[in-house]
């Protein structure tokens, strides 16, 4: 039967057959505890949050687009763990917690007991998303590091400058 | 289809050697068409002031895109979300090679070839390595010497502009300089300590690149953005687009033409002489010839051997040149990556501005004096020293105001880390043949490729780790950690051999001028020609032979002898 329908038809179908995913990302629970944990890792002050620069729609992007499906179910499974471990032990949802709550199952995530867990290794995966998406952001390059694409020479030894805070 | 106009010289390739022969053949006065099989670039082409910020995957690249169109070129670094474009499509270009010795070859197809993307690194080789196939067997006597060589070096490098610090050394000519890049203050500090360590044996200097550190021939001088592969808009660095094939042009003597896949050389047995080249458009997959009086092969080591073995007719069966059988034989690539890394306790209060398009190198120091129990010939390393910033935040523990804060101000500790690049020893059963069965997008038979590395390279592997760490230990590294490479032949991009030089007819493929024995006009100046690979960079060397060949060429057209 496959023989009679058009080569590109032919191929789109046997993707579609072999497992291929239709673009599909982080459920809104799932977007809101990467938001929560994005804005716990690094929190508006003086400068902006991860959620002020768009973090949330990043991590989104790469489940979405980026990852390969091996990389993707476990990943996802890992953040409902996390959730599903939140709700059993504080009847919340993690967003739905305290601030100090929150620092404290960020806390236990970023020094787990054990580093193979699911939910450690989701938690690693997002860390690593979440400090690359915020200092890759155009605010945070613009406003934060004051990052110059153009240098007249480069300099091997310069003075580092003041710190922005003691 | 044949063309009426018959070229004083056909120039196959545009990149780093073909931009150099169109240069050489336009300045010596003749007209000269130079075919490309890609497609045109121009400056808007590049992509290298593109920030992250503005790529869908922040650099990570599409991976539809890769997976579709990249599944091979995507493991070379610079094929990345936005430089993929100046990689082929692995679907249109295929090769093979036997299951068991995988070979990675990267290409570009466009004006510039891979003068574009290409690492920029540059090193003069010396007597020790044109006497080393001679001195210890492997291989054939070059038919030249550093004294041949040496004055078409500086031909070079007084065009293309090269920085780099002269050292003095005799393994590794100093060439004409431009100011050397700075050396951060942990390099600086690692070399002293390192020729202290090794009673100067060692020498760790700043890299010597095809970068310009001031304006040179009209060319801006490096403004230090960082992703050179993926162009500059400036020239600053050399390609052939920026810098050679301008020069050929300005003279009215050049014709470019792009899309215009070679297939194959026409020989003619009446004159033994190479007519000139069946071209197919790579648009209308039309068939036309073109003839001249000389031909010259500068389309990339594999490719150029891969078009003579498909140049039949019934003087040279076995592909056009052949005579000693021995083409497609004693194919090499450097084979490297392993080293070490370690942390630099201190140096606190400093940090880089700028973005160096350079490292550091640490010349060969293995079988210079003194002969290595394990392996023949040596390595040199490449490598550089750099504080993390927040890109360490990924894996640093910690989390909220304190964390973020030390990510923005402070940039964490100095690293320094270096690899070996080795010379590999030409072997007959290294090889590139043609498929017979798998074609390209258009018809041309596709190279196979076996290539292995052998007991002589895996021995210098090891070697290469241990000794970076006892260099990166002498110089006060903490933490230091070897690493061992896994690359397969040809991921360095450093493809030679194939058609090499030799001293006789029946010992290689092309004299000492580059020339084919066999067929007077016909030149191959790429890493082609190349009759041992030793550990530097190679393209200065192609670049220096191919000026020289020109020369020979023309000197012998106005003899009237060719």
């Amino acid at each position: 039967m496959l023989s009679l329908v058009p080569r590109d038809a032919e191929a789109a179908w046997g993707r579609i057959l072999s497992g291929y995913r239709v673009v599909e990302g982080l459920t809104p629970a799932q977007r809101s505890l990467v938001s929560g944990i994005a804005d716990t890792i690094l929190p508006r002050s003086d400068t902006p949050s991860a959620t002020d620069v768009g973090v949330t729609e990043w991590v989104d992007l790469i489940v979405a687009e980026y990852y390969a499906e091996d990389v993707r179910t476990p990943f996802i499974a890992g953040l409902d763990a996390i959730e599903a471990q939140t709700r059993s032990t504080h009847g919340r949802a993690f967003p739905e917690l305290g601030v100090e709550m929150q620092r404290q199952i960020v806390a236990s995530l970023d020094v787990p007991a054990d580093r193979r867990t699911p939910e450690a290794r989701a938690y690693s995966r997002l860390k690593s998303l979440v400090v690359y998406g915020y200092f890759t952001s155009e605010r945070v390059q613009r406003d934060v590091l004051h990052s110059q694409m153009f240098h007249e020479r480069f300099q091997g030894a310069a003075d580092m400058p003041p710190r922005r805070t003691p | 289809m044949r063309q009426q106009t018959a070229w004083d010289a056909i120039v196959v390739g545009s990149g780093i050697t073909g931009g150099w022969a169109a240069k050489e053949l336009t300045e010596r006065g003749l007209r000269t068409l130079v075919l490309e099989a890609g497609g045109p670039i121009t400056a808007a082409d590049f992509v290298e002031h593109i920030p992250s910020h503005q790529m869908k995957f922040r650099g990570y690249g599409d991976p539809e895109v890769m997976r579709r169109d990249h599944p091979i070129q995507r493991e070379c670094y610079a094929c990345d979300e936005v430089g993929h474009k100046f990689f082929v499509n692995d679907n249109d270009n295929p090769y093979t090679t036997p299951d068991d010795a995988p070979f990675r070859f990267f290409r570009g197809r466009q004006v510039g070839g891979r003068s574009i993307t290409w690492g920029r690194q540059v090193y003069r080789w010396s007597d020790l390595d044109f006497e080393a196939n001679a001195k210890d067997g492997f291989g054939n006597d070059w038919p030249i010497r550093y004294a041949d060589i040496a004055p078409w070096y500086s031909h070079v490098e007084k065009f293309i502009g090269i920085t780099g610090a002269p050292e003095n050394l005799p393994q590794l000519p100093d060439g004409e300089f431009l100011p050397p890049m700075e050396m951060t203050v942990v390099e600086r500090h690692a070399r002293e300590k390192i020729l202290a360590a090794f009673g100067g044996e060692r020498v760790m200097t700043i890299g010597r690149a095809a970068v310009l550190t001031q304006v040179h021939n009209g060319r801006a001088a490096c403004h230090y953005c960082g992703p050179c592969e993926r162009g500059c808009a400036t020239f600053s660095y050399f390609s052939s687009i920026g810098s050679t094939l301008p020069a050929a042009q300005a003279t009215g003597r050049l014709t470019l033409r792009p899309n215009s896949v070679v297939a194959e050389v026409l020989y003619d047995p009446a004159t033994s002489r190479a007519r000139g080249v069946r071209v197919i458009d790579a648009v209308t997959m039309q068939d036309i010839e073109f003839n001249a009086r000389v031909v010259f092969l500068c389309a990339s080591t594999i490719e150029s051997v891969r078009l003579l073995l498909n140049s039949k007719s019934t003087t040279f069966p076995d592909g056009l040149g052949n005579s000693s059988g021995l083409l497609g034989r004693h194919v090499m690539d450097h084979h490297y990556g392993s080293g070490a890394s370690g942390d630099m306790p201190g140096f606190l209060d400093k940090r880089t501005i700028g973005s160096r398009p350079n490292g550091i190198y640490i010349a060969r120091f293995r079988n210079v004096k003194t002969p290595h129990k394990d392996f023949l010939r040596g390595y040199g390393m490449q490598g550089g020293s750099s504080r993390s910033g927040w890109g360490r935040g990924g894996n640093m523990p910690g989390y909220g105001e304190t964390f973020k804060r030390e990510l923005i101000d402070g940039l964490g500790g100095w690293r320094l880390s270096a690899s070996g690049w080795g010379e590999t020893l030409p072997h007959p059963d290294n090889r590139i043949t043609l498929n017979p069965t798998v074609k390209d997008k258009w018809g041309i038979p596709a190279a196979h490729l076996d290539v292995r590395w052998r007991e002589n390279e895996r021995a210098m592997d090891a070697d290469m780790q241990v000794g970076v760490a006892e260099m990166l230990e002498a110089a006060g590294c903490t933490n230091v950690r070897t690493h061992a490479s896994r690359n397969p032949p040809g991921h360095c991009i450093h493809e030679m051999g194939g058609a090499r030089m030799s001293r006789t007819p029946a010992d290689g493929v092309l004299n000492q001028w580059n020339q084919s024995w066999d067929v007077k006009n016909l030149f191959v100046t790429d890493g082609a020609a190349m009759a041992s690979c030793a550990c530097q960079n190679p393209s200065i060397t192609y670049m220096a032979f191919t000026a020289r060949a020109v020369a020979h060429a023309v000197d012998e057209i106005n003899r009237g002898v060719l």
